[in-house]
């Protein structure tokens, strides 16, 4: 029949055609590699089936789930009222929606992803977790609340500062310093807030970035801190007082042939992070259907009317200022852990901005695209290595792009497609 | 009978500049006062200074029996003090529902803010109609309604108008002082009324004050100065 031909055909078109697509956009740095000593430009032309393969296959998958979704929308329960077995608590299980199932499955491959990667892969995969915290609680004051914020890094220098200095002079331990650092910064979070009570737009974010560099100086200017040479020898979290590498390297490996250098202490660190971040998002998507989310969105809608509903904007200002600091205390101290050493240049201006692009690429106040944008800005330059010094130039190129094509974001939020349709 | 509003010699200062000189006004319960004058008389300032947004430097402003000088407006609007701002001031990306439901954010009574969502939709049956919409697609005078629809969603004893006819269409100015006075009759909600349209703000009116540089130049039963021929042609524009 014609009919269910051409229904067949359209998606497998629209995945070839994104295949094709996919390929053009990554051919530059995918396939081209420049090898700078020798001064010759190698083609990598067997890559280019495995790419057409991915993008096809994805596209595919993408549209699968897509049309289901869509079918699922259309027949709500269509099945519920019939007469049939009693319902069991496997069946409910089962019924729950896809959502649950797929996150729980993604959950799992991401705790045990680690352990079957290279040291290297760990170490960006962390990155990536650390910049999504960061993400999610600068998304908090810039996309949900609406105020511009330019020193955000200097929350998360606060949070790695505080582990590194009372691990350094009094030997505490990662565990307490978690919660110290996390308070920390919030109270840092709040101290800014005090001063920008009254402000808003260019002078909140030329405040904002004062307050970075404030604190950017006094860690290298002072000697408390050790200056610009930082802090080295940052240990590890603990695990119940055990030596990871010692106890359970030699198991793994001998049992489960896993890569006999494989850091346990670096993958321990992931999984802090990584559950780290399943409660940072939870707390987020709990905070944005919340009053105090909806009292931000006020604040980031319009401060008069704000007033005129019996919102404090003063009071959600500073709400938003010190909850978004929190998260960034938290990824510091976690940050710190991770790369054993610290120093005030590892949070400049250049870190504060390269978070809030990881917020206006994502989709400002959404969540999911924090996620995605995270991910995309903190794997992208890894990728880009390839390109040499062309990679910054790309990845502005790219950022360029974006914004010009599309604005609200990888994942743009709810609320800004019923503004804007 | 006590006002339920009484300002007493009320200065409030932006700066060193002093934009209320001195102001005293009452409003009765169940009363209508539109307040009048030119650009710059300190009308919208005199709201402000009501509902807490611009504290008083001098003076006293009793409420419902007690003394409100210097409070915050989010405590004031929990005692039913709402002010619908000037230039309307909706939440443009919130949907038309949410903003309703903004209007309501210092209430936790779901089954009266219900049946005030109920209630709102009698007034204003278009805003039924465009619930899913955002406001900043809604028209200007859609818009009004919409501000004074959340202003009601704050269940006010006493509501504070500024400028409801705003960049409006004769037509639909209309209809929002038909509904003004609908409110008014019956939910017996004290209002007052800050108007550029003095005419139109007499009709609905019991009484009115008239202010010129940040006094209270006059002041009188609507139809008085309506029909005094000296103080249309000074104030009122023919």
């Amino acid at each position: 029949m014609p009919q269910i031909s051409s229904k067949t055909s359209k998606p497998v078109l629209r995945a070839l055609f994104s295949a094709l697509w996919l390929a053009f956009l990554a051919l530059p740095i995918l396939v081209f590699r420049v090898n700078s000593i020798s001064g010759i430009i190698e083609y990598q032309w067997s890559r280019l089936p495995k790419l057409l393969a991915a993008g096809f296959l994805a596209s595919l998958l993408w549209n699968y789930f897509q049309k289901r979704h869509l079918l699922k929308q259309e027949s709500p329960k269509a099945g519920s009222s019939s007469a049939g077995p009693p319902i069991t608590w496997a069946d409910r299980f089962l019924a729950r929606t896809d959502r649950y199932r797929w996150l729980s499955l993604l959950g799992f491959g991401l705790m045990v992803l680690p352990f079957f990667c290279s040291p290297y892969a760990v170490k960006i995969l962390t990155t990536a977790l650390i910049y999504i915290t960061l993400g999610l609680g600068l998304n908090i004051v810039v996309g949900v609340s609406g105020l511009l914020h330019l020193g955000y890094a200097a929350f998360f220098a606060v949070g790695a500062y505080v582990y590194g200095l009372l691990n350094y002079y009094f030997g505490w331990g990662f565990w307490v310093c978690l919660p110290l650092g996390t308070l920390s910064a919030a109270l840092a979070g709040l101290l800014l807030g005090l001063p920008v009570i009254r402000l808003t737009g260019d002078y909140l974010a030329i405040v904002t970035l004062g307050f970075g560099e404030i604190v950017r100086l006094l860690l290298t200017n002072s000697s408390l801190t050790m200056g610009p040479r930082g802090i080295g020898n940052i240990p590890p979290p603990g695990f119940f007082g055990l030596d990871l590498n010692e106890k359970f390297r030699p198991f793994l490996v001998e049992h489960l042939a896993l890569n006999p250098y494989m850091d346990l202490n670096k993958i321990w660190i992931y999984l802090i992070i990584l559950l780290i971040v399943v409660l940072t998002t939870i707390a987020a998507l709990r905070l944005e259907n919340s009053r105090l989310g909806r009292a931000w969105l006020a604040l980031r809608e319009d401060e008069t009317a704000c007033q005129s509903v019996g919102i404090s904007p003063s009071q959600a200002k500073l709400t938003a200022l010190t909850l978004g600091s929190s998260f960034a205390g938290l990824a510091g101290v976690v940050f710190a852990a991770q790369i054993t050493f610290i120093a005030p240049s590892s949070f400049s201006f250049m870190d504060s901005i390269y978070i809030l692009t990881i917020v206006v690429l994502g989709g400002m106040g959404s969540i999911s695209g924090v996620i995605a944008g995270a991910a995309v800005i903190s794997c992208l330059p890894e990728f880009l290595r390839e390109a040499e010094e062309y990679r910054f130039l790309i990845f502005g190129a790219l950022m360029v792009l974006m914004m010009v094509y599309r604005p609200q974001g990888l994942i743009r939020s709810v609320r800004s497609v019923c503004s804007r349709s | 009978m006590k006002p339920l509003l009484a300002v007493n010699g009320v200065k409030t200062f932006y700066g060193n500049i002093e934009a209320l000189k001195g102001i005293s006004l009452t409003a009765g319960s169940g009363e209508i006062i539109a307040l009048l004058g030119a650009n710059g008389a300190g009308k919208t300032t005199a709201l402000k200074t009501i509902v807490g947004l611009t504290p008083p430097g001098e003076g006293q402003i009793i409420y419902a029996g007690g003394d409100i000088t210097g409070k915050r407006p989010e405590d004031l609007i929990r005692k039913g003090l709402v002010l619908v701002p000037e230039g309307r001031h909706i939440f443009p990306a919130l949907t038309v529902s949410e903003n309703l439901m903004m209007g309501a954010f210092h209430r936790a009574d779901k089954n009266e803010i219900a049946s005030d969502l109920e209630y709102v939709f009698k007034l204003f049956p278009k805003l039924k109609e465009r619930l899913n919409q955002s406001g900043g697609t809604l028209s200007g005078g859609e818009q009004q309604m919409l501000a004074i629809s959340r202003g009601l969603m704050g269940r006010p004893k006493l509501l504070l108008l500024d400028e409801p006819s705003l960049g409006l269409a004769p037509i639909i100015i209309g209809q929002i002082f038909e509904t003004i006075r609908e409110i008014n009759v019956s939910q017996k909600t004290t209002m007052i009324l800050v108007e550029q349209n003095a005419k139109l703000a007499l009709t609905v009116a019991g009484r009115a004050y008239i202010m010129t540089a940040g006094r209270v130049a006059m002041s009188g039963a609507a139809e008085e100065l309506q029909n005094d021929e000296n103080i249309r042609r000074a104030y009122l524009g023919g």
